[in-house]
């Protein structure tokens, strides 16, 4: 599943296109005691291992939190070191760089990469009979560990053209290999590659399936109508995807967010800092630097990122029931 | 885009010419899914074919120059299994995520219900909760679980790390079988009721069984997530003979110089399972990925 | 459970088993590997005792982890305590830092870092050697003043010297000086560019792996102790450093004179994508690419011992002091380890009074992986002339100074100082010393 977040099937996105049945009314207005049976284990364990953590590292972000403990007041330090620091955030060049902005590359390349060729798969796919095989193949890196695929893609970038796939086809073109994760202009494409790799079999089974369930006669129809091929591509098909398309780059979003893996693999933030993304940070500030509180402070920013996406979760939710 | 139309059109072409003619006019669509095909497939065949290389031919051609020397060898896997821990750590790989798998199956499963058949007081602001957690990054765990499981000892055995991910797949699990849980027919639940079945009877003998699918497909998702898990490892996983896979093919990484021999074979044990899986409950897995998004 | 409950996990055990089988059962007599020789990833227990257990974590590999494992072997002869060794490469810091704030730290750890030590020593981390059972005030008899200090936090002992090694060797192929024509080791600055100068092509002058931003920092300080002194080396990794000082900018620069697309092999953007092991076997190979390789004293045993065992020394690897800038010939760097006590166990005890003997030093100098600081250590207990000369190099430098980066505080906000030298030697960068200045200030001050 690569570089999908738990569950697989992001938990964030996904879900979100579900039409929600509006719930059952079960029968009688009385509470159902057997309710706290079922419920109880899940409260309490969602209680200690989610919110409270949630509520103590929005705490501890105020905080110097050393040991991981409160102990001193920063108030809002930690947010403006941040702000201040080039390789969280720097605006002052152009373009401009640093985790956040890398995180932003991400959203834009990765996200329109993996919907565009995951579209490309599906559309092309359905037109030959061994379809299935064609997904399976592309579908596969979604089943293997973000480790794995790095250090697949390792294979592919190594410099030595006796090891790295890239470099021995392009070895009779260059003067000497070229460093695909040791350049700091190259690093962020590279790795934005192998993630679009790792998750184009999503869109394209995700959007195979949108385009399946098209139905024959609205086609039939346009074509009546004399509609060329472009035109039913763009006016008909095109609309009639666009929800599995929000959705799909909604979880993906939220996928970027949460990076981590295929980074501290592949290079480890490097060169320098320049591939480094937000939840690469948090990671190497709170542990191995010890900066509880910076790293705390990291994690709040990565919430905020997404109560958008939880906000937007929790309104189709409610509309969808109310219909 | 003829992809409805086109099997209507197939059985009009009976001839071997008509079907020739219909398979050169795709030739463009051919040739870019095979494309395709080995863009996607390239980079693992080489990584399988590397893994049964001696080091030395490693070191001095690529794996696409092999099949010409035709020299292969599995003493990369029984190094790395054996001299190199991964066998351990195989082992561990299982250890950790089989119960990261089946706790919150039940967990889920039991609460799925009572959000979907059972009435109780605030459950839909409860289950408004549940979607909300859904977004919760496993980062503002770190430090607060730490803290927390520092007195408890837990962090010297596997009950970290199940607790962690138990509590991380429960909102996604919820969510997704309360939505399965809801759809079952209405009717089977009160005659089942009326019959004099209990709360529980009517949870064990008919949403369970008719929720095969969806459960099967939650429990493949979680545990392949935590199969594949890195970053909760790095935190919650502490002791050197209790690592998993993942972890302990960092150490392939920079020990003495890139081993590529052992990190190629080592890359396969891990993504072994993993394909096991997807290949053998290819239809669970992909349903799975579904339910949520297309239905 | 429910009956339908256990179906996908019944599938899954299926499949595992099935997984297993098919994993491990096909390793007919395979060739023994030609890999480097074999270490516990995961550890486990080496040795067992009859009077309990201690945990011990450790960052070496390879042959310095051999070496360790010796010790620790001599030591449960010693004292009838087993040892649970546990060693992480790769993920060290985070294994150390994420055990210490669970609550379940190993009883003894090796430190990475006096930035580390000191972090861990005032949050209260760290047990004080003095209540260790050690007599401290006679450890100053069997270490350098030195070696002590590295240990010491606020007055107080905390960690003892383990091992260490010269940081200004620079290591190269006699075979492949002879065949390019370069007759005198270099011994100036200039001399080395020139030897660097006839190696181009021949088959090349020098192999970077910059991946590992350390040994950029290495290169960093040993410039920095030559070309601006050892007082301004001491003021730099203090807290009272200026890093916005020209002196900072004119280290990198010189840097650049020999870290350069010319010089190293395949290339500055090539090398800082390798790995520094990497690097060494582009110079220790059978088949050479590069002709010198700077790093510490430990790159002779992972070469002789894991590059390359047909090495010789003398004829395939040997090394040179790391080049003078002016008048520096008796100052240069060392880095060493450090150990301390997590817990005050007795057996963590038992291990801090064992490896301050002479004999536990005796044991690990005689791997030849290591250098030992204990002063008890004759230079017979080397089993290889590398060792002695590189130990016979720091007795006799006026000036020696510990690893600068090491000393920096661990907890250096955004960019540290090897990732930034990782940025400063890829061509037409210019870096913002002064904003670095802020945040080491900063670390130094949240101290």
């Amino acid at each position: 599943m690569a570089v999908v977040a738990p569950g697989g099937v992001d938990p964030g996105g996904l879900p979100t296109a579900m039409k929600a049945p509006p719930p059952p009314k079960v029968a009688g207005r009385r509470y159902d005691g057997t309710a706290l049976l079922f419920l109880g284990p899940t409260a309490i364990l969602m209680a200690i291992f989610l919110i409270y953590p949630t509520i103590y590292t929005i705490a501890l972000s105020f905080n110097r939190g050393r040991r991981g403990e409160f102990n001193e007041w920063v108030g809002l330090d930690h947010y403006i070191g941040l702000l201040n620091d080039k390789s969280f955030i720097n605006l002052s060049t152009f373009p401009p760089s640093g985790a956040v902005w890398n995180n932003v590359l991400w959203a834009i390349f990765y996200t329109s990469g993996v919907i565009f060729l995951g579209l490309i798969v599906a559309v092309l796919a359905s037109r030959v009979r061994y379809e299935s095989i064609i997904k399976a193949v592309v579908f596969l890196p979604m089943a293997i560990a973000a480790t794995a695929l790095a250090i697949i893609w390792n294979f592919v970038y190594a410099p030595d053209p006796n090891i790295g796939l890239l470099n021995a086809i392009l070895d009779p073109f260059t003067e000497r290999g070229i460093s695909w994760l040791g350049n700091p202009s190259l690093v962020n494409a590279a790795l934005i590659i192998a993630g679009i790799w790792g998750s184009v079999g999503f869109a394209t089974v995700i959007l195979s399936a949108a385009l399946k369930s098209i139905p024959s006669e609205v086609l039939e129809a346009a074509r009546t109508d004399g509609a060329n091929e472009r035109q039913i591509f763009f006016r008909v098909i095109l609309p009639m995807v666009s929800l599995p398309i929000s959705v799909l780059a909604v979880t993906l979003l939220v996928n970027v967010i949460k990076l981590f893996d295929l980074i501290y693999v592949l290079t480890n933030g490097g060169p320098g800092t320049a591939s480094r993304v937000i939840a690469f940070t948090m990671y190497q500030e709170a542990l191995p630097g010890g900066q509880f509180g910076r790293g705390a402070a990291i994690a709040v920013i990565m919430l905020i990122l997404l109560i958008p996406i939880m906000a937007y979760n929790v309104r189709r939710f409610r509309s969808s029931r109310v219909v | 885009m003829t992809a409805v139309a086109e099997p209507r059109a197939a059985a009009r072409e009976r001839t071997v010419t008509e079907r020739l003619v219909r398979f050169l006019n795709k030739t463009p669509v051919h040739i870019a899914l095979g494309l395709i095909a080995l863009l996607w497939l390239a980079p693992t065949v080489g990584l399988l074919v590397t893994s049964f290389r001696p080091r030395s031919d490693i070191q001095v051609t690529g794996w696409w120059e092999s099949f010409l020397q035709f020299r292969f060898t599995l003493a990369n896997y029984q190094e790395v299994l054996t001299s190199q821990g991964m066998l351990e750590a195989f082992v561990n790989t299982f250890l950790i995520a089989v119960p990261s798998t089946l706790i919150p199956l039940t967990l889920a499963s039991m609460a799925a219900y009572a959000f979907s058949w059972l009435n109780f007081p605030f459950r839909d602001g409860l289950f408004l909760l549940v979607v909300a957690l859904l977004m919760i990054p496993v980062q503002v765990a770190f430090i607060p679980l730490l803290k927390l499981f520092a007195p408890t000892g837990l962090l010297n055995s596997f009950g970290a790390i199940w607790l962690a991910h138990t509590a991380f797949a429960l909102p996604f699990g919820i969510f997704l079988l309360r939505n399965f849980f809801i759809s079952l027919p209405k009717d089977l639940i009160e005659a089942a009721r009326i019959d004099g079945s209990s709360t529980i009877g009517i949870f064990r003998q008919i949403v369970v069984p008719l929720s095969v699918p969806a459960i099967a497909a939650y429990g493949i998702f979680q545990f392949l997530w935590v199969w594949n898990d890195l970053l909760m490892a790095l935190v919650f996983v502490q002791r050197g003979d209790m690592w998993p896979m993942t972890k302990a093919i960092q150490n392939l990484l920079s020990q003495y110089g890139t081993e590529w021999h052992l990190l190629a074979a080592g890359a396969f044990i891990l993504m072994a399972v993993p394909l096991l899986v997807f290949f053998s409950l290819q239809r669970y897995f992909v349903q799975g990925l579904l339910a949520g998004s297309v239905k | 459970m429910t009956r339908s409950l256990r179906f996908p996990a019944l599938l899954l055990v299926a499949a595992l088993s099935a997984a297993a089988c098919g994993g491990g059962g096909g390793s007919p007599a395979a060739p023994a590997s030609d890999g480097a020789p074999a270490s516990g990833a995961t550890g486990g227990p080496v040795t067992s005792g009859s009077a309990g257990t201690l945990n011990v974590l450790s960052l070496w590999g390879g042959s310095e982890e051999a070496a360790f494992k010796a010790v620790l072997a001599d030591f449960t002869t010693k004292t009838g305590w087993g040892v649970n060794y546990e060693a992480d490469r790769q993920t060290y810091s985070t294994t150390l830092q994420s055990r210490i704030t669970g609550g379940n730290p190993p009883d003894i750890a090796i430190i990475p870092g006096i930035g580390f030590l000191r972090r861990f020593a005032k949050d209260g981390s760290l047990k004080k050697v003095a209540d260790l059972g050690v007599d401290v005030a006679g450890l100053s008899s069997s270490y350098p003043a030195g070696f002590l200090a590295a240990g010491t936090v606020d007055n107080e002992l905390y960690a003892v010297p383990a091992k260490y090694n010269n940081k200004g060797t620079m290591w190269y192929r006699p075979d492949v000086f002879k065949t390019a024509g370069v007759t005198a080791n270099p011994a100036t600055w200039d001399e080395f560019k020139t030897t660097l100068d006839t190696l181009v092509g021949k088959p090349g002058a020098m192999a970077l792996g910059a991946k590992d931003d350390w040994n950029l920092t290495d290169w960093f300080e040993n410039i920095y102790i030559r070309q601006a002194g050892v007082a301004a080396y001491d003021k730099l990794f203090s807290a009272e450093g200026d890093w916005a000082d020209p002196s900072v900018q004119k280290d990198v620069d010189t840097m650049l004179e020999v870290i350069n697309d010319k010089y190293v092999v395949g290339g500055i953007d090539a090398a800082v994508g390798r790995a520094w092991t990497d690097a060494i076997a582009q110079v220790f190979k059978p088949e050479p690419e590069a002709g010198v390789f700077y790093e510490g004293g430990f790159v002779g045993g992972i070469a002789t011992t894991q590059t390359n065992t047909d090495l010789v020394i003398g004829e395939t690897i040997d090394w040179f002091p790391f080049p003078t800038l002016g008048n520096t010939d008796d100052v240069t760097t060392f880095g060493g380890d450090v150990v301390g006590a997590l817990t005050d166990s007795e057996g963590a005890k038992q291990f801090m009074q064992y490896v301050v003997t002479p004999e536990a030093n005796a044991v690990w100098a005689g791997t030849g992986a290591i250098v030992s600081p204990h002063t008890g250590v004759e230079t017979s207990a080397y089993p290889n002339e590398l060792v002695v000369r590189e130990a016979e190099s720091l007795q006799k430098a006026a000036e020696i100074r510990y690893d600068g980066a090491d000393l920096l505080p661990a907890g250096i906000a955004g960019e540290s100082l090897g990732a930034l030298l990782q940025r400063a030697i890829v061509p037409g960068t210019t870096i913002d010393w002064a904003d670095f200045q802020t945040r080491v200030k900063a670390a130094w001050d949240a101290e």
